[in-house]
């Protein structure tokens, strides 16, 4: 094992004998799991009441900088779209282009970018929802970012992401676990904030203390001693990240192979939910995953089946497919749930820029073993002169809540969506079973 | 003699440790750890101080001891105390000190200078864009990097890089790129470190006219008929007003109009090349309505006064002071200055037409600095604070670089406009980047490439646990290491306090510990 050794707990120092039973345990597992397992599953095996079944595992994807919804899932048939969007559209399905929508349901198409995800979509594991979002009418990228990720428009005075409170506000899934909600950042997404037991850690593999090997352990030993005497939030995340060492030196991050073939390209992106699909199949107690993807903020040179809106898509369109085939392929399915989102989607009409200013209105992924998956779920509302919101944007006919509040209480065992969205009565819309 | 009535106040709000989190995550049983706390543990444990003569006592509350208010001014002004500054402040007192980094200029910088004079290392920090044009872009980013951590962790004008720090978050933008490799460096040496300390209307106005901002938020593509909004946006949220200032959209898109044509020369211009210029022949020449002032009709060739008119708008508007000056004492102060401390600020705005120095000896009152919370360093701050207070020797930063992007923090590294987060909970849970530089800055075999420590000599003389321990506590934290912290490292200490390598790994211990992580 390479867990931390006996010698220094008999020094006396209780921290340790806790960070020694943490060890103990996980050496208890190492027989059982040694027998069946594939190399990379971690040689932990928790206490029997883990009720992973009980819940899915949430993965959020923050995509920063407004993505262009109108680009992502194409309304084709609003002609109003093409007169908004002369260079900018996506061609009908049955129009001669080459590069051309792929028809989802009569009314939205796939773009060319987006392709990979069209299986998914017709084994129904993936749903869109459009002229989604926030209510908030800002759009202020930041103001929008924070309200979205607080959970409540326009409260300055609520600081806990609202994953960050729904973690709080149950047990967790693995009593077990020491840890419970993981960003693939260096900076704790807000999303998250709030959430016990909770870190952001940019890289799973390799977590661990620098330093000579030979006094690593004693090193360990007064770290703990002295984040055990401050107080939070330092304290926590100081004994969080010293207890994860452990959970994450187990599971073999570098050697992992996906399910079914699964490739997950070379972008950080795809490198984070591999690593995500690893740990989820290493069953250690992580609830809540939280993601973000940059470069959305197309004024400019947006491009439509090609450019930089194309090459975004891509990545998370092969990044997302790539999830689903490893997550549903192998022996091991974790039960898991992937939402998409945005702090609003672009204005309606282009700009003289060949890109897309500030809007309103977008589409979120909800993707997942238990989604209601093969359909765009959407109230639309048109991008007709008079449909536009405040003349200029796809309007929001779905409060993102809706979906996120149904998510936490169908899938997440929420108990109490008020602490999650204070101040709101979501809409359930029939996304997840 | 301080005005009795301020400074005998019975019980000023105790110190804050982060933003206030709801009640129902705050730790039940534990004290917040405010530095107040720490200044006790300073009073007993750091007997040095109580013998060093104070040339003038600072203005100081009852209840804090004063030495502890100059280990704070020190800590708040500088990338991280060192026993130098600590004995500097001690000399000239609260404000003496203060005065001293506000007149920046007045200190001699020979070292730093000399270093920077290194024409093979630092080729690019001199040249036009034209001449940038002929080096690689990459090259001409790690030459801006380099030398401000050369600047941050060398230079004498401490407190300057502190704001040149934070201007460069309230001006953000991003190196990274082909074009804003070479753009951003022009900004930093023509805009940033010029109006660091200097006044907010010429600042604003120079940020402006930046072909770096103006291409990092695309206005240098902005045309009449169908401008982008995007600097225009930015400009009244980030830059100016805030984004509850109280303008409206119709604002940002007439603000947009008025810029039409603020753009730069382009890469084939000659020696113009990487220069502002305006475009008149974009520029949209109709009326606007700018929050409700009328800017008229121009010709073309007039139209570049809509510009300089939105700037005096936004540059008198009460949202802009109350902006500037909210993220100003947020700097020097943290987030929970009361607001009338910052409508001070805002007043001495609008009084001294944005002087910059004049708004921080506002800000930064003894009873304004003793009052305030504990702020979290920023892994920037805490990297240059650890190379700070050993004698450190730099030959290549790429390492350095690298630790700062697992950080999070790489210079001008920020994607988005509004510049690196200034809070404890952003940045708290990516601890192990942090403890891992401590010992890896430490470790004796010099594992960050680039970088290495001689310690020969620091701990001379000293041969118990706690004298070795001592040394570290005055050089880290000006004597005010808690008593925990201290017992822990004096007993890593044992049996051997002379042991080189166990010197080392208590300093490394000691960049690691929860009391170094806050200023």
């Amino acid at each position: 094992m390479t867990g931390p050794s006996h010698p220094e707990a008999a020094r006396g120092c209780p921290e340790y004998a806790e960070l020694s039973r943490r060890g103990f345990l996980a050496a208890s597992g190492l027989a059982a799991a040694a027998v069946a397992a594939p190399a990379w599953l971690p040689r932990v095996a928790f206490a029997k009441d883990y009720r992973s079944s009980m819940r899915d595992v949430i993965i959020s994807i923050y995509l920063r900088g407004a993505s262009d919804g109108l680009t992502m899932c194409v309304p084709y048939a609003d002609n109003a779209y093409y007169t908004l969007r002369p260079t900018l559209a996506i061609a009908r399905p049955d129009s001669a282009a080459t590069d051309k929508a792929t028809d989802l349901d009569g009314f939205f198409g796939l773009p060319p970018a987006m392709l990979p995800l069209l299986p998914a979509y017709q084994a129904q594991r993936l749903a869109i929802v459009h002229a989604c979002g926030s209510t908030d009418p800002s759009r202020s990228h930041f103001d929008a970012q924070r309200f979205m990720e607080v959970g409540k428009p326009d409260d300055p005075t609520l600081l806990t992401g609202w994953l960050g409170r729904h973690i709080a506000n149950i047990p967790p899934m693995n009593p077990s676990a020491v840890l419970r909600g993981v960003g693939l950042s260096t900076g704790l997404a807000r999303t998250l904030v709030g959430a016990p037991d909770t870190l952001p850690i940019v890289n799973l593999s390799g977590f661990n203390l620098a330093g000579a090997q030979t006094s690593r352990t004693a090193r360990r030993m007064v770290i703990d001693s002295m984040y055990n005497g401050t107080v939070d939030p330092l304290k926590a995340a100081g004994l969080t990240t010293l207890q994860t060492i452990d959970t994450l030196a187990n599971i073999s991050f570098t050697t992992y192979q996906p399910a079914g073939g699964a490739n997950y390209g070379t972008s950080s992106y795809g490198t984070s939910m591999k690593s995500v699909a690893a740990l989820l199949k290493a069953q250690v107690g992580v609830e809540a995953v939280a993601i973000d993807v940059n470069g959305w903020d197309t004024h400019t040179n947006q491009g439509n089946v090609s450019g930089t809106m194309a090459a975004l898509m891509a990545n998370i369109a092969q990044v997302l497919a790539a999830f689903d085939t490893d997550m549903t392929a192998g022996a091991t399915q974790p039960s898991y749930v992937v939402v998409v989102m945005s702090e609003f989607g672009r204005r309606a009409q282009e700009n003289g820029s060949a890109g897309t200013d500030h809007g309103h209105g977008n589409c979120m992924l909800v993707l997942g073993s238990a989604v209601q998956g093969g359909q765009v779920v959407s109230q639309w509302p048109g991008l007709a002169p008079g449909q536009l919101f405040e003349g200029l944007d796809l309007d929001v006919t779905i409060d993102y809540r809706d979906i996120l509040a149904e998510i936490c209480a169908q899938r997440l065992g929420a108990p109490d969506l008020s602490v999650i969205f204070p101040a709101f009565t979501p809409t359930f819309r029939n996304i997840v079973a | 003699m301080p005005d009795a009535t301020v400074m005998g106040r019975a019980a000023p709000a105790l110190p804050n440790p982060t933003e206030a989190p709801p009640a129902e995550h705050r730790a039940p049983a534990d004290p917040p750890m405010a530095r107040r706390a720490l200044f006790r543990f300073g009073a007993l444990a750091a007997a040095w101080s109580s013998a060093k003569a104070m040339a003038t006592p600072p203005q100081v509350p009852a209840d804090v001891e004063p030495n502890s208010l100059l280990v704070r001014l020190v800590s708040r002004l500088t990338m991280g105390l060192t026993t130098e500054e600590l004995a500097l402040a001690n000399s000239l007192g609260y404000q003496g000190y203060l005065e001293y980094h506000l007149n920046h200029t007045a200190i001699a910088d020979t070292a730093l200078d000399t270093m920077l004079a290194d024409q093979v290392r630092f080729s690019t920090l001199p040249m036009t864009y034209e001449q940038m044009l002929q080096v690689a872009a990459g090259q001409v980013a790690n030459e801006c990097i380099e030398a401000a951590v050369f600047r941050n962790v060398f230079s004498k004008r401490q407190f300057f890089e502190r704001m040149v720090e934070f201007w460069s978050d309230h001006f953000n933008i991003d190196i990274a790129g082909e074009r804003t490799s070479r753009l951003k460096p022009i900004d930093d040496r023509d805009v940033i470190r010029p109006g660091a300390l200097g006044n907010f209307r010429t600042l604003l106005d120079a940020s402006a006219h930046s072909p770096a901002m103006l291409y990092y938020l695309n206005n240098d593509i902005s045309v009449a008929g169908n401008p982008n909004e995007n600097y225009a946006r930015e400009l009244l949220e980030l830059h100016t007003m805030g984004a509850d200032g109280g303008y409206s959209q119709q604002d940002v898109a007439e603000v947009a109009r008025c810029f039409t044509g603020w753009t730069f020369w382009r890469d084939a211009s000659g020696a113009t090349a990487g220069t502002f210029r305006y475009n008149q022949v974009v520029h949209d020449t109709g009326q606007k309505v700018v929050l409700g002032h009328v800017i008229p009709a121009r010709s073309a060739a007039a139209g570049i006064q809509d510009g300089l008119d939105v700037l005096n708008i936004l540059l008198d508007h009460p949202s802009t002071a109350n902006y500037v000056s909210k993220k100003l004492c947020s700097w020097l102060l943290g987030r929970s200055t009361p607001q009338a401390t910052i409508s001070a600020v805002a007043g001495v705005y609008a009084a001294s037409a944005g002087d910059i120095k004049a708004m921080i000896r506002e800000a930064l009152s003894a009873n304004n600095l003793a009052a305030a919370e504990m702020k979290f360093k920023r892994p920037w701050h805490l990297f240059i604070h650890c190379m700070r207070v050993v004698p450190t020797t730099i030959t290549n930063t790429s390492q350095l670089r690298s630790r700062l992007i697992t950080a999070g923090q790489p210079r001008f590294g920020w994607p988005t406009p509004d510049g690196y987060p200034d809070h404890v909970d952003y940045w708290v849970g990516n601890i192990m980047p942090r403890w891992n530089f401590g010992a890896d800055l430490m470790n004796s075999n010099q594992p960050i490439g680039g970088i290495s420590v001689n310690t020969t000599g620091y701990f001379a003389g000293l041969t118990t646990a706690p004298q070795v321990v001592g040394r570290v506590n005055d050089a880290l934290e000006g004597g005010e290491m808690p008593q925990g912290e201290r017992t822990l490292l004096e007993n890593y200490l044992q049996p051997t306090p002379t042991s080189v390598t166990q010197q080392r790994e208590v300093l490394g211990l000691a960049m690691s510990s929860p009391s170094f992580q806050w200023y």
